[in-house]
């Protein structure tokens, strides 16, 4: 166990080691910042001394030592955009992202198991119909469309929801509802089809002929041996949740590490973009190998 | 159940095109999903024949007409666009760019992904193993974010959209490739021609290659959603496609600005992309169906009865 | 058990209590939508809109301001001020003042403000206003200064509104995002969701109604419009066109912006005067106005009314595709290659519908007869076109620009558009330059009359760029707010201006 743990770690750790550099060379490739900085009217002496001023005159590969020698000794840069620590801007922002990204992947895999699981219960019925239509059309929606055509009906139309932002739980229904859309689509043909092919084993079979009450046959034995497949794809999907998060929060104005990685992009905070890559990588990285754990606790077979 | 003998190869055994028609006939909504597709491809490679240079042409006394109104002729149905240029011409043209783009990036990934695939399953030299590291480094992290931070250095074109959408989704193919390769590798045929002297060429490319194929084939069809999803993303967050060319994306992007007072710019290139996706989604899970023996008789019942 | 029923009985009870507290202190408090985060809250980049527009004479005070209707410099932290000789001028300080931090306010703060801004230790945007003056500061009494600079200086008090005071206890190498200045505002909270500013009780002047104001921000414009709309909001500026649908809360003003395209006039076939003024004139003025609004200004010059040297005499170009066409024609029998590719460079975001002009005028030089391709590019690529050293591959090409220039003089606009040495011009042509040299150095009605030939000039004879309108903001302002926008809006929101109606 603890070595498959140092293997993983190890990997990881190259992985976002090679990440960081890759996104360092890009970016740097994006050329001189400081005319992004500096009003359009500026001289070049002032442009010359903001360069100086950031370190951006250096040979590239030089930055880059200066970069990794940072690193080490967990300096992170500056923010060129807010005068400040660029890791303190992205951990600040990074908890808002788990919490949508954490309500909104729980809601859809709990109401993902309830409807697959019903729908699998009754192959071909109404139930199973509409739901495999629902999950589908759900999977295949552009958020950002779902997104504005929501603000549009229910903030701006209705008047019921707040158009953008964050404050009440009021707040919280639509980024979360559109960030919920793709995973439960997916999450409901994942559930349905293994609960149907559970449904349909020799154990199954057995238990019913014992008379066991249906529910617990479908809560009880089949379930648990659908959820490895369910966690598998769940934590897939928990990644690419940050795809979501980027568009849901920048529509939404939602100060989260999507927004701000966007905005950082466009605005050549190169020690910002790093920061919120190392950060989300990190979490991702962690997220797996909890995923790994949960295996050995669903399915006892399971060994590292 | 006498008709159908599930075998070994299930996905072959429905083979003829009526079989197939007839299974598409019992599920109205494949069906359905299939005729749209139909329409729509039809429509992107007939279109700057069917609508002129109606995509183009400047109507800045028409801006933002409503839809459904049908004074300025029938092309105007949808309403027009901030520049007063209709809304369906747009949608057909853009449909070519929309579908080019995802057409060449599932193509490109398929390839590339597909060929490093067969090389990391074959061979256990280094640079397998980079390969492997490669694909987990794109896997590990968000797509959308790698793919926006490429195409911010690179600069948007159509090229580099292409490019990044393929390298995003490669990894994908590249894992089926090497895992079907590492179980064909052991199987009695390969062995046979590597004791024959073949080269390892020869025998991925005349051996292997073409069992590995079928599969990722079927994985590109259901990709071609995924990747018109992240190409509208993208597009929409204005690193994709630029103007003048446009795809759905784009044009929902374009019509953002408008929601309030003309809903229309942005509605409609949204819903088509959501019709096309959920048809192309459709239609693979009713292939799985037909693929799937456990499943299939679903498709086969009604037939039976009625005879 | 017991207490926690408590604790939730009394947490319930509070929360139900909140909001009528909450209603009768809202009478004095205001919620803004901005466009744009701030980047940062350092008062000497008060100049960039999203800066600005929070801090600008609400956390922090100029020297001078600029009457939006004359452009003339007014007194603010300064009294008087007199020219002693060309390059030095003597500013005298108001009485009583104090930072809100409670430092007073002297010839000393003064001189380290201004030491400050133009120590080169910290990036400060607002000295870009200056170019590359050197300055030195002298404080003569206690609320006596003088300025001297190393060459004339006669716009010395328009220059001094972009000086923002700050307390002499701010840090002078390093940019902070905790200002104190001498405004009647004083920053309360800072994060990335809100700025929020209380009112200062030790403010010199008239106390200003509003007691708290917080700011928000999102990029949509059809978002903000809506907030305003439903109440989350009370202020947002610069809407879209299409927004502003409603009469009784949206007011629309003149913003000191000017849209335009440059001609590169050094590159084929954009360097034949006749090409030059074809593109001008195949334009469908009245159907392009259509994108920007009912209420914007065809210009002719790249200065809007109100500037000195703007001239009202001076007439836009009319719409003429015929002409346009016959004056390609001449061109190609005089043997220009008007067939080659112009690229047509815009800039994404540049302002509201920009992209859609950029499309239509594209459109409308492909039916003149040229051969224009519109390349669409962000912020910083586009930037290399605009500025000097151009990219050596650039070609003939037109670059979408927008220029704005509320500080009341057309000395920031001439010498960087139309100099040889400016860092946005094309042009090389010594006469001109000469002109322009004598123009910046003049004063009075004849600096007016020589800015005025030179803009004629850039209009009749070089047509160095394509003048296309002078822009409009529009504001929605709620029904609870007695306030309206005007042409320095685009730099600051005063809070002491907005007074909340009584009814």
């Amino acid at each position: 166990m603890i070595t498959y743990l140092g293997r993983r770690a190890f990997h990881s750790i190259l992985s976002v080691i090679g990440l960081l550099t890759l996104v360092f060379f890009l970016t740097r490739l994006t050329g001189d910042p400081s005319a992004l900085y500096l009003p359009l009217d500026s001289t070049a002496e002032a442009r010359a001394a903001f360069a100086r001023l950031n370190g951006l005159d250096q040979p590239i590969y030089w930055q880059f030592l200066d970069y990794l020698r940072d690193l080490l000794q967990l300096d992170f840069g500056e923010s060129l955009r807010q005068n400040r620590s660029a890791m303190q801007v992205a951990l600040e922002a990074f908890p808002e992202t788990l919490k949508l990204a954490a309500v909104a992947i729980t809601l859809s895999t709990a109401l993902a198991i309830l409807v697959g699981s019903l729908a699998a219960a009754r192959p071909g019925s109404m139930f199973d119909r509409v739901a495999s239509f629902v999950s589908l059309a759900g999977a295949s929606a552009p958020d950002f469309w779902v997104a504005i055509v929501g603000i549009l009906v229910f903030a701006v139309g209705l008047g019921l929801l707040p158009t953008s932002g964050t404050g009440t739980w009021a707040h919280w229904i639509m980024p979360v509802f559109v960030l919920m859309l793709r995973p439960f689509g997916l999450l409901v043909q994942v559930v349905r089809g293994t609960m149907l092919s559970a449904l349909a084993s020799p154990y199954i079979k057995t238990a019913r002929a014992k008379g066991l009450p249906r529910q617990k046959i479908i809560f009880g034995h089949a379930l648990r041996n659908s959820l490895l497949p369910v966690v598998t794809v769940a934590g897939d999907l928990a990644t690419s949740l940050v795809n979501g998060a980027v568009v849901v929060e920048s529509i939404f104005g939602w100060p989260g590490i999507g927004k701000l990685m966007i905005d950082s992009i466009i605005q050549r905070d190169f020690a910002v973009v790093q920061s919120t890559i190392l950060v989300t990588a990190t979490a991702i990285f962690i997220l797996n190998i909890a995923i790994d754990l949960l295996y050995a606790v669903l399915d006892p077979r399971i060994r590292y | 159940m006498t008709i159908i003998t599930p075998d070994t190869k299930p996905a072959a055994v429905p083979g003829s095109g009526s079989v197939l028609l007839a299974y598409l006939k019992r599920d109205k909504l494949a069906l359905a999903a299939a005729i749209f597709l139909a329409i729509v491809v039809i429509a992107a490679a007939l279109g700057p024949w069917l609508v002129g240079d109606a995509a183009s042409r400047l109507g800045l006394r028409q801006r933002n007409l409503a839809p459904f109104a049908l004074a300025s002729g029938w092309i105007y149905v949808l309403g027009a666009d901030t520049l007063g240029r209709p809304i369906l011409a747009r949608l057909i043209v853009g449909a070519q760019n929309t579908f080019g783009i995802a057409a060449a990036a599932v193509f490109a990934s398929m390839l590339v992904g597909g060929t490093l695939g067969l090389i990391a399953g074959y061979s256990e030299r280094w640079y397998s193993h980079l390969i492997l590291r490669l694909a987990d480094v794109v896997m590990s992290f968000p797509s959308l974010l790698l793919a926006l931070i490429v195409l911010y250095t690179l600069g948007p074109s159509i090229t580099n959209l292409v490019i990044v959408l393929a390298v995003t989704r490669m990894p994908i193919y590249l894992r089926t490739a090497r895992a079907e390769v590492l179980e064909l590798r052991e199987r009695m045929f390969v062995s046979a021609a590597r004791a024959m002297g073949a080269k390892p060429t020869r025998i991925i490319v005349r051996h292997i290659a073409p069992l590995v194929l079928p599969t990722l084939v079927t994985i590109s069809a259901i990709d071609f959603a995924t990747v018109i999803l992240s190409e509208s993303a993208l597009s929409f967050l204005g690193l994709g496609i630029q103007p003048p060319d446009f795809t759905w994306g784009a044009m929902v992007a374009n019509g953002r600005g408008y929601l309030a007072t003309a809903w229309w710019i942005a509605f409609w290139p949204g819903l088509a992309i959501m019709l096309t996706t959920l048809s192309l989604n459709i239609l693979s899970n009713w292939a799985r169906t037909v693929a799937d023996p456990q499943q299939r008789w679903r498709l086969q019942t009604l037939r039976k009865a009625a005879r | 058990m017991n207490r926690s029923v408590h604790t939730i009985a009394a947490v319930v009870l509070m929360t139900a209590a909140a909001p009528s507290a909450v209603a009768q202190e809202a009478a004095q408090e205001i919620r803004i939508v901005l466009p744009e985060q701030p980047a940062n809250l350092e008062p000497c980049g008060t100049i960039i809109t999203n800066v600005g527009q929070i801090l600008s004479q609400n956390v922090v005070e100029s020297l001078t301001v600029i009457d939006p209707v004359t452009g003339q410099p007014q007194p603010k932290l300064a009294t008087e001020w007199t020219s002693v000789d060309p390059t030095t001028w003597r500013i005298k300080l108001r009485e009583g003042v104090k930072f809100q931090d409670g430092t007073e306010l002297n010839a000393d703060a003064v001189a380290f403000s201004i030491n400050r801004m133009i120590s080169g230790k910290l990036t400060c945007s607002n000295i870009a206003k200056f170019g590359d003056a050197k300055l030195t500061l002298t404080p003569v009494d206690d609320l006596t200064v003088e300025i001297k600079s190393d060459r004339p200086e006669p716009i010395m008090p328009t220059l001094l509104s972009v000086v923002m005071i700050v307390s002499p206890k701010t840090p002078v190498d390093q940019a902070v995002n905790d200002p104190v200045g001498t405004g009647p505002f004083t920053l309360s909270t800072f994060s990335p969701q809100t700025v929020v500013l209380d009112a200062f009780d030790g403010y010199w002047g008239k106390k200003p109604e509003i007691t708290k104001a917080t700011y928000v921000w999102r990029p949509e414009s059809s978002i903000r419009a809506a907030m305003v709309e439903t109440g989350e909001a009370d202020l947002t500026p610069s809407i879209a066109i299409q927004d502003a649908s409603n009469p009784e809360t949206d007011f629309a003003y003149l913003n000191s912006e000017t849209t335009a395209i440059r001609i590169d006039a050094a590159e084929p076939p954009l360097d034949d005067l006749r090409v030059r003024k074809a593109l001008n004139l195949a334009i469908d003025w009245e159907g392009l106005a259509q994108l920007f609004g009912d209420d914007v200004k065809r210009a002719s010059q790249m200065v809007v009314s109100g500037i000195n040297g703007h001239d009202d005499a001076l007439e836009p170009w009319p719409y003429d595709p015929e002409e346009a066409k016959k004056l390609i024609e001449e061109a190609r029998t005089a043997g220009v290659a008007v067939d080659t590719e112009i690229k047509l460079i815009g800039r994404n975001g540049i302002y509201p519908n920009g992209a859609e002009a950029m499309e239509a005028m594209m459109t409308m030089w492909q039916d003149a007869g040229l051969n224009v391709k519109l390349t669409m590019l962000d912020v910083a690529d586009w930037l290399r076109y605009l500025q000097k050293p151009f990219p050596p591959e650039r070609g003939p090409n037109l670059l979408q620009m927008m220029h704005d220039n509320n500080k009341g003089d057309a000395a920031f606009t001439v010498p960087i558009f139309y100099r040889s040495s400016g860092s946005y011009s094309t042009l090389a042509d010594p006469a001109f330059d000469k002109e322009i040299d004598a123009a910046l150095a003049a004063t009075g009605e004849a600096r007016t009359n020589s800015f005025k030939a030179i803009f004629g000039k850039a209009r009749n004879e070089v047509v160095a760029d394509i003048p296309m309108f002078h822009m409009i903001g529009y504001t929605r302002v709620g029904t609870r707010l007695e306030w309206k926008p005007d042409i320095t809006t685009n730099s600051e929101i005063p809070l002491a201006n907005i007074a909340i109606k009584k009814d």
